[in-house]
C-alpha cells in the first residue's frame, strides 16, 4: 500500500478573473520509504503540493489517499490529529516560537496530546540529542545558527514519531554549511525507514534523494529514480551540461534547469488559468525548439 | 466538550505576566466595576444592619408621632423616597391628645429650641438644643456616660444635658460635669452626659449626638410657649399593646386635625420596612450604574483578546500545523481571557474590602462584605471572560492553518 495515493488532484486559490490554478489534476505515488525531492521553478505549485500532503490544506478537486484512508475532504479537527500523529512538517522559514526554548519547541506537539510535562520536556530532550543539539536545549531559537535552528524544527517533526516528514526547501534560507548538516540529518532520519518529502532548488541535493520529481506550472513534468549518492539525470544536465541561460532567457524567465526539463504538456492553454506574468507555453516551446 | 486545563492557565498566565502594563489597563474596567458594586452592596448592608441595630436597641415598639405623612405602602417604592422628608410641627394640642390617648404609655415630646450657644470655644453650631422630658433615656435605652439626665425637679432649673460628641466639642475637660454654657441670655449647668448613641449613616434625623438636651418646661418658658414638638416619642407600658396604642394615638389625632392626616404614627418595625425599601432601591440603583462599568470591562478584554490573536496568527498557525486542534486553539485564547477577567475581578474584591476599611475608620459606616456579594462577582468576573473572550478565541480557532502561517 502505497504512503500517498494522489489522483488528479487540483488547487485553485481566488475566485472569478483572479483565479489561480496552482495545482493542475496532479497524479503522484509515493511508497513508503522513498526519499523524494520535488524541483521546479518558483510558483509552479511546490509547496501548494506540499500542504496539501501535510494536511495543511485541502484540494479543490481530486482524491487523496493517506495510509490507504482517504482525507481529501477531512474536517479541520480530524486533519489536525492525523497531522499531530503521522506527519512532521518541516518549512523553509524555521518557524519555532520565538518566545520559546528549542526544548520547549521540540516538545510542542506532544502538548496536543495529553502528555504529561516532564514526559513531554523528556521526549524532547531525546529527539534534541538525536539530531546532535543535546547541549543547545535552553537555548532560545536567536541564540541560535540557521542550521541549528533547522535541526530543532526536524526534532520537533520527529517527536511524535511520524511516518511521513515533508520538508519545504528545509534549505532555503541556509548557507552550504546549514544544508548539508539538515540534508545529512535527514537522510538518517530516512535510513530509519521514513518516507521523506522535500522541496529543493538546489540540483546538488538530489544526492540524497531515491527519486526526483519535477514540476512546472502546477503539474508534474518528470519523474525519474535516482541511486543515492548521484546527482539526479535531469538536474545534472542543468548542473553541468545546459548552457548558461541566455539574455532572452532570462526576461523569460526560464531557468537553466527548467531547459533541462522535457516538455510540458500544452494542455494547459484551454484551462481557464489568469496567472501573473507568465507565460508557460511560450517559454516551453522555446525550451524544446532549442535542444 | 474538552474544558480549559490547568496546562492552558499556566500559559496564560504566563502571557499576561509578560504584557504586564497591557493586561493591567484591560483589567481596569473589570476591576473598578467589581470594587464598586462590591462596596455598594456593602455599604447598603451595613446601613440596614446599623439601623436594624439600632431598632432592636430602642425596642421595636416604640411608637413615632411626626408631622406630615410617611408613605408605607409596599409597591410604591419611589413614593417612600419622597415620603421620608418629613416637614411641619405638631401642636400642643396634639401633644395633649397623645398624652391622652396613649393610656399607660411614656410620652416623650421633642422640640427644637432656636438660638445661639456659647460654650467655652465660643458659638457652638454642630447641634440643636432639644427640649424633651425627664424620660427621654428610658424611652431610647439610653443611659449617661456621666452625671445623670434631668430630673422632674429640674423643670425650672437652668440645667442641661449633652450629647457625647456635643460634650467633647464645646469642653475641653473629659467630664464637663458643672461648667456652663450660655443659651438665650441665660447660663445653663451641665448636668450629665449621655452615652454614645448608635448612629444610622444616611439618616435625615436630628442627630442625639450632637444635641443639646434641656428639660421641656425650661423649653417652652424661654420662647414663651412658641415651642413645638417635632416629634413625639411614645413607648407603650407593653409590647403587646402597641398596636392598640397606634390606632387610639391616630384617631385622637385626626380629630384634631380635621380629619386629615397630615400626620404620621409608626412602629419601629414600620420604620425599619420603609428604610429597608428605600436603602435596597438606592442600593440597586447604585450598583446597577456601577455594573455599567463591568460591561466596558469586558468589552476591553474582547479588545485585548482581538489583538493578542492578530499578534499571534502565526504562532496559531505553527501550533495548527504540528497538530493543535480548533477547540485547543480557542482554549489557549480562553484562558487568557479568563485569567484577565478573573484577575480583575479578584483584585476588585480585594480593593472593595481596603474601600470597607477605609469607611469603617473613617466615617460612620460600617460596610458588611457579604460572602454572596463576592461570590456572584467573582462569577461574573469569569462569565464575562467566557463571553468577551469567546469571539476573538473564536476567530483564531476557526484559521485554517495555511492562512494563519500566512500571518492574516
Ligand atoms: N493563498 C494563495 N492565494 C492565491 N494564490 C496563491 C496562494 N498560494 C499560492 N498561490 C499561487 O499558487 C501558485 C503556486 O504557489 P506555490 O505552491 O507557493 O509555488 P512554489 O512553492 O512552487 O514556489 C503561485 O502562482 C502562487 O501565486
Ligand atoms: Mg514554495
Amino acid at each position: 500500500m502505497p504512503v500517498i495515493e494522489i489522483k488528479d488532484v487540483s488547487k485553485l486559490y481566488g475566485f472569478g478573473d483572479a483565479t489561480t490554478l496552482a495545482l493542475d489534476e496532479v497524479d503522484l505515488v509515493i511508497e513508503e520509504g522513498e526519499f523524494v525531492a520535488i524541483m521546479g521553478p518558483s510558483g509552479c505549485g511546490k509547496s501548494t503540493l506540499m500542504n496539501l500532503i501535510g494536511l495543511l490544506d485541502r484540494p479543490t478537486h481530486g482524491d487523496y489517499h493517506l495510509n490507504g484512508r482517504k482525507v481529501s475532504r477531512l474536517r479541520p479537527n480530524h486533519a489536525a490529529k492525523i497531522r499531530r500523529d503521522t506527519i512532521g512538517f518541516i518549512f523553509q522559514s524555521f518557524n519555532l516560537l520565538p518566545k520559546l526554548t528549542a526544548l520547549e519547541n521540540v516538545a510542542l506537539p506532544l502538548t496536543y496530546k495529553n502528555i504529561s510535562l516532564t514526559k513531554r520536556l523528556k521526549m524532547a530532550s531525546n529527539i534534541l540529542e538525536r539530531v546532535g543539539m543535546k547541549d543547545r536545549e535552553y537555548y532560545l531559537p536567536s541564540q541560535l545558527s540557521g542550521g541549528q535552528v533547522q535541526c530543532a524544527a526536524i526534532a520537533r517533526a520527529l517527536v511524535n514519531n511520524p511516518k511521513l516528514i515533508i520538508a519545504d526547501e528545509p534549505t532555503g534560507n541556509l548557507d552550504s554549511t546549514g544544508s548539508r548538516l539538515v540534508m545529512e540529518l535527514l537522510s538518517e532520519v530516512h535510513r530509519m525507514g521514513n518516507t521523506i518529502l522535500f522541496v529543493t532548488h538546489n540540483p546538488e541535493l538530489t544526492r540524497y534523494a531515491t527519486r526526483v520529481v519535477y514540476m512546472h506550472d502546477g503539474t508534474i513534468v518528470q519523474d525519474e529514480q535516482t541511486a543515492i549518492g548521484q546527482v539526479a539525470s535531469t538536474a545534472k544536465k542543468a548542473l553541468y551540461k545546459t548552457a548558461p541561460t541566455s539574455e532572452e532567457d532570462d526576461l523569460a524567465g526560464v531557468s537553466a534547469l527548467m531547459k533541462a526539463v522535457p516538455s510540458t504538456p500544452s494542455k494547459r492553454t484551454s484551462k481557464p488559468t489568469a496567472k501573473k506574468n507568465r507565460k508557460p507555453n511560450k517559454t516551453t516551446k522555446k525550451a524544446k525548439a532549442k535542444r | 466538550m474538552k474544558t480549559l486545563s490547568r496546562g492552558n492557565f499556566k500559559a496564560a498566565w504566563k502571557s499576561v505576566r509578560r504584557n504586564r502594563g497591557r493586561s493591567f489597563l484591560t483589567m481596569l474596567g473589570i476591576i473598578i466595576g467589581v470594587a464598586s458594586v462590591v462596596s455598594v452592596v456593602s455599604i447598603g448592608e451595613g446601613v440596614k444592619r446599623q439601623v436594624t441595630m439600632q431598632i432592636n436597641h430602642v425596642g421595636s415598639d416604640l411608637i413615632t408621632v411626626r408631622a406630615g405623612q410617611l408613605s408605607t405602602s409596599a409597591n410604591g417604592r419611589l413614593s417612600v423616597l419622597s415620603g421620608v422628608h418629613v416637614s411641619g410641627s405638631l401642636s400642643d394640642k396634639d401633644l395633649s391628645s397623645v398624652r391622652q390617648t396613649a393610656t399607660g404609655a411614656t410620652v416623650v415630646p421633642l422640640a427644637v429650641v432656636g438660638g445661639a450657644v456659647t460654650g467655652e470655644h465660643g458659638a457652638y453650631q454642630d447641634g440643636p438644643v432639644i427640649a424633651t422630658s425627664t424620660n427621654l433615656p428610658s424611652v431610647l435605652n439610653q443611659s449617661t456616660a456621666f452625671g445623670t439626665f434631668f430630673t422632674g425637679d429640674d423643670d425650672q432649673n437652668n440645667v442641661a444635658v449633652l450629647g457625647a460628641q456635643a460634650a467633647r466639642r464645646m469642653f475641653d475637660e473629659e467630664v464637663p460635669l458643672g461648667h456652663t454654657f450660655g443659651f438665650r441670655g441665660k447660663e445653663f449647668m451641665v448636668r450629665g452626659v449621655l452615652n454614645d448613641f448608635t448612629t444610622t449613616p444616611l439618616s435625615t434625623d436630628v442627630d442625639f449626638n450632637n444635641a443639646i438636651y434641656i428639660p421641656y418646661a425650661m423649653g417652652q418658658q424661654l420662647t414663651d410657649n412658641s415651642t413645638l414638638p417635632y416629634e413625639i416619642l411614645v413607648k407603650p407600658a407593653d409590647a403587646s399593646k402597641a398596636d392598640k396604642t397606634v390606632d387610639a394615638i391616630r384617631s385622637g389625632l385626626l380629630k384634631n386635625h380635621g380629619d386629615s392626616s397630615d400626620f404620621s404614627v409608626l412602629k419601629q418595625s414600620q420604620t425599619q420596612a420603609t428604610t429597608d425599601g428605600v436603602l435596597s432601591l438606592l442600593t440597586e440603583l447604585i450598583a446597577g450604574a456601577a455594573a455599567i462599568s463591568l460591561l466596558v470591562g469586558g468589552i476591553g478584554i474582547m479588545n485585548i483578546t482581538l489583538v493578542s490573536v492578530t499578534e499571534r496568527m502565526h504562532e496559531v498557525g505553527i501550533r495548527k500545523a504540528v497538530g493543535a486542534t480548533n477547540r485547543q486553539i480557542l482554549n489557549e485564547f480562553m484562558a487568557e481571557a479568563v485569567v484577565l477577567s478573573v484577575g480583575g475581578g479578584v483584585i476588585g474584591i480585594i480593593i472593595a474590602g481596603i474601600i470597607d476599611v477605609v469607611l469603617r475608620l473613617t466615617t460612620t459606616l460600617a460596610p458588611v462584605m457579604q460572602w454572596q456579594a463576592v461570590v456572584i462577582a467573582a462569577g461574573i468576573s469569569i462569565l464575562i471572560g467566557v463571553v468577551f473572550g469567546s469571539a476573538p478565541a473564536l476567530k483564531a480557532a476557526r484559521k485554517d492553518p495555511i492562512t494563519a502561517l500566512r500571518g492574516e
